[in-house]
């Protein structure tokens, strides 16, 4: 399969009154066609970020994005529209990302009224498909967001996120806040579609369970950086970077047999702001040497398997 | 059975039931739910968001809002005496001093405009009559107790990250020494990390001080980790109740079936989740016989006239089920 997305040294920097924040800092990254890659990290790692950033919701700073072999770093705004067409996003909170003075069926024809040229009835007639596709219940068509329970409102993200027939989809934290019952629902979804209309997905989410469930690879951030990535079996069979070690070991787990021997952290996230060149996680890393405040680039540790660690062969015994 | 009557004599819970009203409608939030919790252990109450559990953690202290509450009835015995039939000056004694709480969002739990140690020892002085330079100095320590610096003790709230402000709140909780803790989602609002620290902190501290606990979640992993006894809760009812080991190997209500079958599971490869079908049920209508009918994998005739009555399988796991799996099929 061909690479739909190539990300090369993506840089995404904000001013602020006290400095400039690194969100997303030299990231590269590509994903296959109809494969799914979990990005996975703390709050403030950037990850929304660099989601929004690949869907040009907000301009890079510095980098390469291509996106099936074209270069879309820089776009006009005839170029963004076709490119919108191809690539859209499902947002973490369906409570604030759908218009609350839109009916369900004005919000998932949107997309549809503005960038195509389908006719009144053709509308009608693909905002019901879509509304099949998800599963929701026609009678709720003219219904308002604020109506709807929250698995619903997702669903309707969804359906506008699918309107425009995408290849690539951002799903920035999409089952977040919602309960366990109906996290299941949407996951489910969510894989299916992929089966039936050959998606692609950046999916990103803080779950380590809901990322083992739908990614084929995973990345995982710190503090606006790739720390680590490989295929899903390997980062839970074998995570090579202390990071993910302490952040496996931390997720609570339902197996009351097997409770995880935790790898305890030393304080908190450091601050993005003008970080200090180096591991950005030494600060906090059982493992931390001098040799820590060096520039660390991600690399190849094992085949597929690559990692940002000083000494990751000393600590892994490679 | 001495364990029982042991039991009841610290605290318990007989018989709750809370009503609010919104506009012309009654929500029935909590419907008869009744447990026990003895000294040292602590209890989780797991459900999904409108299940009720913070609204029994709020009657427990008394403290919801007034003029939402159409009826609050039961008893809540703390020492065998009925807070819900206390008067303001006994209650005060209790609120905060012998019981007292973790509120879930650290943020808007705290108050932005007073330093965190004024926050801390507030309670204190209350409580213990004691000067306020006295009662700072026991905030210090509290601060220290919790891991944060004392140098800190002067800063105010939006001075610390997340998870330093939920360690101020639980500074609060504690600094009376509670005998009973309160802790509702004390960790849902931080991240993995930090919620592993904040949890070891939690249960250092409970062991440390012998502090009893009811842990609200949603989440059954947090419960795994850090709880003796578990009650799952369904709209306002507890469904099923027994020791951890009872509930998480022998799940037995189809509910509580239902809730393990769709977590994602961080071991084993499944190909698709089994959610739950369908969607909790609108609190503002009395149902008759079970409210978990309609998405229920196992329902049959039974289910539309059950009454509630209790399935005891052992002296300590109760099921609230008229058509429960057997040993068999529950694997």
């Amino acid at each position: 399969m061909s690479n739909l997305l190539e990300i090369e040294h993506l840089k995404k920097y904000f001013k602020s009154a006290r400095g400039t924040v690194h969100a997303v800092d030299d990231v590269n990254l590509t994903i296959e066609e109809g494969k799914t890659v979990g990005l996975v990290g703390e709050s403030g790692c950037g990850k929304s970020t660099l989601g929004r950033t690949i869907v040009h919701l907000q301009e890079s700073t510095d980098g390469v994005i291509r996106f099936a072999g074209k270069d879309v770093t820089h776009l006009d705004k005839k170029q963004m529209l076709e490119f919108r067409k191809n690539a859209q996003i499902i947002f973490q909170d369906p409570y604030s990302s759908l218009d609350p003075r839109q009916t369900v069926q004005d919000i998932i024809q949107e997309p549809l009224r503005l960038l195509t040229d389908m006719g009144k009835a053709e509308i009608e007639k693909k905002s019901e498909e879509l509304m099949d596709l998800v599963g929701i219940e026609k009678r709720l068509r003219m219904s308002y967001p604020h109506e709807l329970d929250g698995g619903r409102r997702q669903r309707v993200g969804i359906a506008r996120a699918l309107a425009l027939n995408p290849k690539f989809i951002v799903c920035d934290e999409p089952v977040s806040s919602l309960d366990v019952s109906i996290q299941a629902q949407i996951l489910n979804l969510l894989m299916d579609l992929q089966d039936q209309l050959g998606l692609t997905y950046l999916f990103i989410t803080h779950d380590m369970s809901v990322v083992r469930h739908i990614s084929d690879y995973i990345c995982v951030m710190y503090l606006g950086q790739m720390i680590e990535k490989t295929d899903k079996k390997s980062l839970f069979d074998k995570p090579l970077h202390p990071y993910t070690k302490a952040l496996l070991s931390a997720i609570p787990t339902v197996d009351i047999d097997a409770q995880p021997e935790r790898i305890q952290l030393k304080g908190e996230i450091n601050s993005p702001i003008d970080p200090k060149p180096g591991c950005r996680f030494a600060k906090r890393c059982p493992y931390a040497q001098h040799c820590c405040h060096e520039p660390v680039p991600l690399t190849e540790v094992e085949p597929g398997h690559f990692v940002a660690c000083h000494r990751v062969k000393e600590i892994n015994q490679l | 059975m001495s364990e029982n009557t042991k039991n009841s004599e610290f605290f318990s819970i007989r018989d709750l039931n809370v009503q609010y009203k919104s506009g012309d409608q009654t929500v029935y939030a909590v419907n008869g739910v009744s447990f026990d919790l003895a000294p040292g252990e602590t209890l989780g109450l797991v459900g999904e968001t409108g299940a009720g559990k913070t609204t029994i953690a709020k009657s427990i202290l008394r403290i919801l809002p007034e003029h939402a509450v159409k009826k609050m009835e039961g008893e809540v015995l703390y020492e065998g005496q009925d807070i819900f039939r206390m008067n303001d000056t006994e209650l005060r004694k209790i609120r905060g001093h012998q019981i007292s709480m973790i509120f879930q969002d650290p943020m808007t739990a705290l108050n932005p405009v007073k330093r965190v140690n004024e926050q801390i020892a507030e309670g204190y002085i209350q409580h213990h009559h004691c000067t306020k330079a006295e009662a700072e100095q026991r905030a210090e320590e509290m601060l220290e107790l919790v891991g944060i610096s004392k140098d800190r003790a002067g800063e105010y709230p939006h001075q610390f990250s997340g998870g330093m402000k939920q360690r101020v709140v639980i500074a609060m909780a504690l600094a009376c020494s509670p005998r009973l803790l309160i802790a509702d989602e004390p960790t849902t609002a931080l991240d993995v990390t930090i919620q592993a620290q904040v949890l070891d902190l939690i249960k250092r501290l409970r062991d440390e001080l012998g502090t009893s606990m009811i842990l609200i979640t949603h989440d059954l992993g947090v419960v795994a980790g850090i709880c003796d006894q578990v009650a799952v809760i369904y709209a306002g009812r507890i469904i099923e109740k027994g020791s951890k080991a009872e509930v998480f190997r022998h799940p037995t209500h189809p509910y509580t079936i239902g809730l393990f079958g769709a977590l994602p599971d961080l071991k084993k490869d499944v190909e698709r989740l089994s959610p739950i079908e369908g969607l909790p049920p609108d609190p503002t209508v009395k149902t008759e016989g079970c409210a978990f009918y309609p998405r229920c994998a196992r329902r049959c005739e039974k289910c539309k006239t059950y009454a509630y009555e209790p399935t005891n399988l052992t002296d300590t796991h109760m099921i609230l089920c008229c058509n429960p799996a057997g040993e068999e099929e529950a694997k």
